[in-house]
């Protein structure tokens, strides 16, 4: 990496490569997509093979072909992720291929791993017979070999083993219709909530009702007992309110789509932040669509949510727009607000690197230092360095004190109040009271920070000891800032000034901790009002 | 990277799709013109509220807030508010003739000082937009503009308002059209035996965003005190084969089960009950917030008939019994009709002048099967709702997609002779 240094801008030259991990579908297409922009790729994928097997679309086999041909994409199969260092515009990978273990650089990695199915007989107390057919199994019958359902009763269930989604109910639904059309024989769905969010799946639905599909919605699972020859199914019908047995032929059973095993391996290898049952993003609006808390390193398809192939190739589209914006022409100009450490005062005690939330601090011999492009400029670190070694560009601590001083002298109206807010949310919040004219304290001073994790211990102290009479911390919501722990090291320290307040002998309830959205101007107003009452009221 | 001249996209619509498709064709330095019909950028999804408890619930709405924000301090993109398209010429590039409503308020002039709106005699001549960063913060509808010539005349401080003003046409060349037009809430008075805008204390869906977004917290309309036992019913215009609405509205379920949280978080005295058919899915943490929901409210799956007003504003609902069938009356305060998305109202329009497909249900239909951006026209994108119910996070990302789809279309064009 070069640095050019300039007034306030950095130029900075990145490497425009990108590793693509994952070659089923979504990482097939992003490659396919990635090159033509102009980038070389470097697709990684663990099995023998791209794409996925039985897949028969015309289309899709093409993007295949294609992608193995392309110039521009380095296909590794039976390839492994093992190691990784750097930062965004310059990580280094390391990859497993038989044997051998080597190096790639890369200025962006997008993961694309792939779902697979489980299916849940068990669950269902059942086990896979030539009577108790898998999801799948019935979908290659009804591609191969219809004859074998010919006549027959068909029990299919989903929605109780699992919630479910759409997904789900589209495979469920598709099956359904195609049963239908094989004369003589009978369908009976039983599915508690069917999960019909997606375009289309609600006329499905109607159109295996018309053709004789029978639906039975229930909530509660019902008692399914396997006999040598027949599958019986009793249950309440909720409609006719009685306890109904059915007879079948043969049960279907619903699958579960499960992520692939190495996210969570991927995760720890990349330092990006694991969602909700192993996705590979955070829920967290600042990240959506496909980013993570890793600038330059972005989320595609299953790997974020479960998702079909239409839903795949949004996210491919803006992986595209994102690396487009994120690597441009390989030259980054860098804004003078970010992150840097003296390294006179540092000694490297490595809390720095433990808490930036971006992974953006990386070790240049025996030195910390910060990565320009990678810092997201939230200021944490600033704030926790026990040394005191990390200022933040646009917002440096003398600039905060600064503030602090003329804010409390330049307004006389009592009560006095300093309400810390972040820029993302509370900040907006309190222009949006301004402009929609709801009434205020006259006393308030409004400081911006970028982050609530820029809000030291100092700078609530400070207030005080200025003259302040109480003191806001206003951050985003728990899961909604954008540096995703900024307001959660904010609450800690207003914790830490109460109790420092109470030794002191000050009210406590002078200073408060408040979540707010950027579009939450009423609470916004209440807030600083209700803080207003209470210092009125203390006195 | 060329040289030559930049690239023009119009954007037609100002929603969220609309905004977010902006947005990054003007981070791609494209040249964009957004076409908003109504006098106010934001489009349905500005009007919805934040839908934290004491976490966030990832509605998304703050979204909208922000994007807004970005387009409006972004120099390349052009808006063209109360704008319309009156027809388009297609010759290589578009030839895009505009018919521009006249500009009431002078927003080079106005403060947002707000003075037009609070002292107007003529309730809704005067409309307040959604969010601060919506310039000018006021608007004035045509259709009342009689009746508020003599208030207007000196009212505004800065000389901003002027109801002489004429509106005019202009013409664009633009070499790709992204359409984000969005969709138009369900009209829950089809629906008449739920008695709304004739039971005061019936709302819906969008109704409560509102109050909750303004008020800061649900408000029976009849006396604007908090509700004690309310009632969500789902499905209202969606799923509903009688209307011939055969389609999920995916937003639906999401909304009312954050929103009954919200109440529920501000104030756990309030009884909630949930009526629906199937509910849908929020999110990847889908199965621990419904877990949440299930404890906090009562979920019943049947979908009232009618609503009947009884004494002091209240209303009954009769449903049956989950165990027995036995029919069951609840009254409740307030009762949530949970609209959901139907086609925009210019569909059929929009189709004509652009010569694209809409599809069985009226929504703009998607050209390819794997492509949700792509239209049966060339060069003409979809983005957001337009095409379909969509979440805010998802018409962003069709937003996105479209963007893509576009430079893609841009990059390839062969240049015409």
């Amino acid at each position: 990496m070069t640095h050019k240094t300039g007034t306030d801008i950095n130029e900075i030259s990145i490497n425009t490569d990108v590793l693509v991990i994952g070659g089923g579908l979504t990482g097939v297409k992003s490659a396919c997509e990635i090159a033509s922009s102009g980038y070389k790729v470097i697709l990684a994928e663990k099995s023998p093979e791209l794409g996925l097997k039985n897949f028969e679309d015309q289309d899709i086999q093409d993007l295949i072909k294609k992608t193995a041909s392309d110039s521009n994409i380095d296909v590794f199969t039976n390839t492994n992720i093992v190691s990784s260092a750097g930062v965004s515009g310059d990580y280094s990978v390391w990859l497993l291929k038989k044997d051998e273990i080597f190096e790639k650089k890369v200025g962006s990695i997008v993961i694309a791993t792939d779902s697979s199915i489980k299916v849940l007989d068990k669950e269902y107390g059942l086990s896979l017979s030539d009577k108790v057919l898998s999801q799948s199994q019935i979908e290659s019958i009804l591609a191969s070999d219809k004859e074998k359902i010919k006549g027959k009763s068909i029990a299919v269930i989903a929605g109780f083993a699992q919630e479910g989604n759409p997904i789900v109910t589209q495979r469920v639904l598709n099956s359904v219709l195609a049963m239908e059309n094989i004369s003589g024989s009978t369908v009976f769905v039983y599915m508690n909530n069917i999960k019909v969010a997606s375009s289309g799946l609600e006329r499905l639905c109607k159109e295996g009702r018309d053709k004789g599909a029978i639906f039975f919605k229930l909530t509660d699972t019902p008692e399914i007992i396997e006999s040598d020859e027949k599958i019986k199914i009793t249950f309440i019908d909720p409609v006719l309110r009685k306890k109904l047995e059915v007879e079948h032929d043969l049960i279907v059973i619903e699958e579960q789509i499960t992520l692939d095993p190495i996210n969570k391996n991927l995760a720890n290898l990349l330092r990006i932040d694991l969602g909700p049952q192993d996705f590979l993003q955070k829920e967290n609006v600042h990240m959506l669509p496909v980013r993570t808390n890793r600038e330059g390193i972005f989320v595609a398809g299953s790997s974020r949510k479960v998702c079909n192939l239409t839903n795949a190739w949004v996210d491919v589209d803006n992986v595209v727009l994102e690396l487009k914006n994120f690597l441009a022409d390989g030259t980054k100009k860098i804004p003078g607000d970010k992150a840097v450490i003296d390294a006179e005062k540092c000694t490297i005690c490595l809390t720095c690197y433990r808490c930036c939330p971006h992974g953006a601090i990386y070790w240049e011999g025996d030195k910390a230092v910060i990565s320009p492009i990678a810092c997201q400029g939230c200021g944490i670190c600033a704030s926790e360095c026990p040394m005191n070694a990390i200022q933040l560009g646009g917002y440096n601590d003398s600039f905060i004190s600064d503030e602090i001083k003329a804010k409390t002298e330049s307004k006389t109206a009592k009560p006095n109040i300093i309400a810390f807010c972040c820029e993302n949310s509370a900040y907006e919040a309190g222009l949006m009271a301004e402009s929609f004219k709801m009434e205020m304290p006259e006393g308030l001073n409004i400081i911006k920070v970028p982050c609530a994790g820029k809000i030291d211990l100092d700078f609530i102290m400070s207030s005080f000891a200025q003259g302040a009479d109480g003191v806001l911390v206003m951050t985003c919501h728990n899961g909604n800032c954008k540096s995703e722990k900024g307001n959660i090291f904010a609450g800690w320290r207003v914790a830490e000034a109460q109790r420092k307040l109470e030794v002191i002998g000050l009210d406590k309830e002078r200073l408060a901790f408040v979540t707010l959205a950027s579009n939450m101007g009423k609470d916004f107003c209440r807030v600083v009002n209700e803080m207003e009452e209470r210092i009125k009221k203390s006195g | 990277m060329n040289i030559e001249l930049k690239k023009k996209v119009m954007v037609v619509g100002g929603g969220i799709a609309g905004l977010t498709a902006a947005w990054e064709l003007s981070r791609m330095n494209i040249d964009v013109h957004i076409v908003e019909k109504t006098c106010f950028l934001g489009g349905h999804a500005i009007k919805l509220c934040c839908k934290a408890t004491e976490e966030c619930q990832q509605c998304g709405a703050c979204s909208v807030e922000k994007m807004m924000k970005n387009v409006v301090n972004e120099s390349g993109i052009n808006i063209h508010l109360s704008t319309e398209i009156e027809n388009i010429n297609r010759n290589g590039n578009f030839k895009v003739s505009l018919n521009k409503g006249p500009e009431y308020i002078d927003s080079r002039l106005c403060t947002n000082c707000g003075a037009c709106f609070e002292k107007c005699p003529e309730h809704g001549a005067i409309i307040q937009g959604f969010s601060k960063n919506n310039t000018p913060l006021y608007g004035i509808m045509e259709e009342k503009i009689s009746l508020i010539k003599d208030f207007c005349k000196d009212i505004c401080p800065e000389g901003a308002i002027s109801l002489d003003k004429k509106g005019s046409s202009e013409n664009l060349d633009v070499d790709a059209v992204i359409i984000a037009t969005g969709f138009q809430p369900f009209d829950p008075e089809i629906e008449g035996t739920y008695g709304y805008n004739k039971f005061d204390n019936v709302i819906s869906g969008m109704d409560l965003e509102e109050s909750l977004r303004q008020n800061g917290c649900a408000l029976k309309p009849s006396d604007g005190e908090k509700p004690e036992k309310v009632a969500f019913i789902q499905c209202v215009g969606s799923r509903d084969e009688r209307l011939g609405n055969l389609w999920c509205s995916q937003v639906c379920c999401p909304y009312a089960l954050r929103m009954a949280e919200v109440i529920k978080n501000k104030n756990p005295e309030t009884e909630i009950f949930m009526f629906y058919m199937d509910i849908q899915n929020t999110g990847n943490s889908f199965p621990v917030f419904y877990e949440k929901c299930k404890s906090d409210m009562e979920f019943i799956r049947n979908i009232p008939i009618d609503i009947i007003p009884v004494e002091n504003n209240r209303v009954k609902i009769r449903y049956l019994n989950d165990n027995d069938g036995s029919p069951l009356i609840e009254e409740f305060d307030l009762v949530v009709l949970s609209i959901g998305i139907t086609p925009g109202e210019d569909s059929n329009k929009l189709s004509k002048i652009f010569d694209i497909a809409l599809d069985e249900d009226g929504f703009i239909s998607n050209g390819n099967k794997f492509n949700n951006s792509s239209t049966s026209s060339r060069g003409i994108f979809l983005a957001g709702t337009a095409g379909g119910p969509k979440n805010i996070a998802d018409s962003m990302a069709n937003a996105g997609q479209a963007v893509c789809e576009a430079l893609n279309y841009l990059g390839g064009e062969e240049p015409i002779q």
